[in-house]
């Protein structure tokens, strides 16, 4: 039975020069964390000298990079879920349906607590903890899954997508949850800040001064999806960048076996990464409630594959061990400028996905060429 | 002075097998050990059961002394015996400080331990001086591994057990996949750790490196122990003819045809 393996073949024979390489490996860091930089800029300036050019439009303004900034903002939180898992070699194919999952529920508390005459803050307040905390319930399971019984993290959240979906759909009947109670739609489509110029700023609400006539000069700063995202990214990043937790999903993602003799207690580190993931996608769940004033089961439906591309094109590695918040951050802006700027320029939303496919696949060859140069 | 590790008539079977039968070494402090034998000669059943990853049916395992019970190989390298295998269990994402200290990040604690975050600079710096201590030189330790040489990495491996106070390090292979270069290199920092008290065992098939480093070099055959030499009284010749067996030595009067690669390394 003992086996002393003689037969290896000698991987390292032909290592190159250590300054050869040292200049192949930065090659590899320059491509692969540069180009979706570069990318974002191209995409705006394409798109700004298009609307003018077409449609006589400005791009650039402010109101379309808060646009923009919306468009992205579910896109991102999802996607921050999704970070975790992907650098920990995982997937989730369930984030998006626990958006919806989340939504149905949250809605459906708030529903009933307004129904039987909570106060509005009170149902507000019950109802969205009570959206984001049952996305626990599904994360926690996936990890298990993943985690403990070794079900690939592909097949596992799948089944959970479905199986929420499910749920979901069985509690609303498919219907949108509405008769949410008053403040729900503003909160969702109110802004931080309001500037009014000539007369400064208010926060959360519109001047109380401010007549009709002065809406149209008011700008309203930051949507509050944006800003909850903002958070939410800013939180993830710590997490990630600056904690053991962040640091052993990166070791788990980069050599699970080597993890697992260092000590680190691997299955306890993806079941969290799953709750997190989950609780991330509840939040996005509840933010989509509060800007529709209603839950529904497919508020994530396209969401998923957005942001597991928003990952990829971040620079995240689908077998683990690569990827960062920033990186994501700026996958989440790339299509959303994508989308938000097809829609300016008129072209059938159709085109969208044609367009998110094509940078998807531009980002893996990027990504592949930039491995080849570290080589 | 006592040995630091007794292995005593270490037995194991493995249904009819048995692939280590009765196998005893004692290792002193600052001793290399060159644990050689053909393939299936016993030698990583013999290791394993050191390291805990496998439990003797028979025999005993002192180490400083004390007998050391079977609970697997989390508690075998809490009394400092580590095991560095041949994939050498890095994560190449991360960087040299990260794969020193992993699964035991050294932390700061914010607002009472209510924030805590892994404190990198501190890492770096300890590893330093650990690759200092061993004369180790790796350019930037904030090079992920995978941008290291294969002696490299098996320089931080080795580091990385002696950063947290390995008492004996056993060694499977570790020039096997290196260049002459790097081997070297290698060879180096396994005798940097001896000088410095920590004893190693070397299992390798490569003659010229057991040689190199060992003191006394431990012979297995069809899971037996069939000869202990110190390194200065044998010759590659005689270690040879233990592991093919003597009898086959004789019977042939050659070396036989199998071991001419290992005969022109020599």
């Amino acid at each position: 039975m003992t086996v002393d393996s003689a037969d290896r073949a000698p991987a390292e024979s032909k290592a190159p020069t250590a300054k050869h390489r040292r200049n192949r490996s930065e090659n590899l860091v320059l491509v692969r964390k540069v180009w979706p930089w570069i990318f974002l800029v191209a995409l705006l300036a394409t798109f700004s000298i298009a609307s003018q050019q077409m449609n006589q439009v400005t791009f650039l303004s402010f109101r379309s990079v808060q646009g923009i900034l919306l468009y992205a903002s579910q896109i991102l939180l999802i996607g921050l879920g999704e970070t975790f898992i992907i650098i920990a070699a995982g997937i989730d194919l369930s984030a998006g349906w626990v958006l919806g999952f989340s939504s149905v529920i949250g809605a459906q508390i708030m529903q009933s607590l307004y129904a039987s005459g909570a106060s509005p803050v009170v149902t507000i307040v019950v109802g969205m903890l009570g959206g984001t905390l049952i996305a626990v319930v599904p994360g926690w399971i996936n990890g298990l899954l993943v985690a403990r019984v070794k079900v690939p993290a592909f097949i596992t959240t799948l089944g959970m997508g479905f199986l929420v979906e499910g749920v979901a759909l069985i509690r609303s009947g498919g219907y949108p949850v509405a008769q949410q109670p008053p403040y729900l739609g503003p909160l969702g489509n109110g802004s931080l800040l309001y500037f009014w110029p000539g007369h400064g700023f208010t926060f959360f609400n519109l001047p109380e001064t401010a007549t009709n006539a002065d809406f149209q000069s008011i700008i309203p700063l930051m949507p509050n999806p944006v800003f909850v995202a903002i958070i939410v990214a800013a939180v993830c990043w710590f997490i990630l960048a600056k904690t053991q937790f962040g640091q052993h999903l990166y070791a788990i993602g980069g050599n699970f076996e080597a993890s697992v003799r260092a000590g680190i207690p691997v299955s306890r580190v993806l079941i969290k990464a799953y709750i997190l993931a989950a609780v991330v996608a509840g939040i996005a769940g509840m933010v989509w409630t509060a800007r529709f004033s209603s839950g529904a089961y497919n508020a994530g439906e396209v969401t998923t594959l957005n942001s597991i591309a928003a990952v990829v094109i971040g620079g995240a590695s689908l077998f683990g061990g690569e990827g960062t918040i920033i990186g994501t951050v700026l996958g989440a802006l790339i299509i959303g400028t994508i989308q938000y700027g097809l829609v300016l320029l008129g072209v059938s939303p159709f085109w969208q996905y044609v367009a998110v496919g094509l940078v998807v696949i531009f980002a893996v060859v990027m990504d592949q060429f930039g491995r080849k140069l570290g080589k | 002075m006592a040995p630091i590790l007794q292995a005593i008539n270490l037995t194991k079977r493995f249904g009819g097998l048995t692939a280590a039968d009765s196998v005893s070494l004692d290792v002193n402090a600052g001793e290399v050990i060159g644990l050689v034998g053909d393939n299936g000669a016993g030698k990583s059943t013999f290791i394993k059961m050191i390291a805990g990853v496998y439990r003797p049916d028979d025999g005993e395992i002192r180490f400083n002394g004390q007998p050391v019970a079977f609970n697997g190989p989390r508690a075998v390298r809490d009394l400092g015996i580590e095991t560095i295998y041949q994939d050498l269990a890095l994560a190449e994402n991360l960087d040299v400080g990260a794969n020193i200290f992993l699964g035991r990040e050294i932390k700061s604690r914010y607002l009472g331990g209510l924030i805590q975050t892994v404190n990198r600079p501190r890492m770096l710096e300890e590893s330093a001086t650990t690759l200092t201590r061993l004369n180790i030189k790796i350019p930037s330790l904030t090079q992920q591994i995978r941008n290291l040489s294969g002696g490299q990495r098996q320089a931080v491996a080795i580091a990385r057990t002696i950063h947290w106070n390995a008492r004996l390090v056993i060694m499977d292979e570790p020039t096997a996949a290196l260049g002459v270069a790097q081997q070297h290199e290698v060879l180096t920092l396994v005798r940097t750790l001896s000088d410095q008290g920590v004893p190693v065992i070397l299992i390798s098939h490569n003659m010229q490196d057991v040689f190199a480093v060992s003191d006394r070099i431990v012979v297995m055959r069809r899971g037996k122990k069939v000869g202990e030499r110190e390194a200065k009284k044998t010759t590659p010749d005689e270690i040879v003819s233990l592991m093919v067996g003597a009898e086959a030595v004789h019977e042939m009067g050659v070396i036989p045809r199998a071991l001419s690669g290992i005969q022109e390394s020599l």
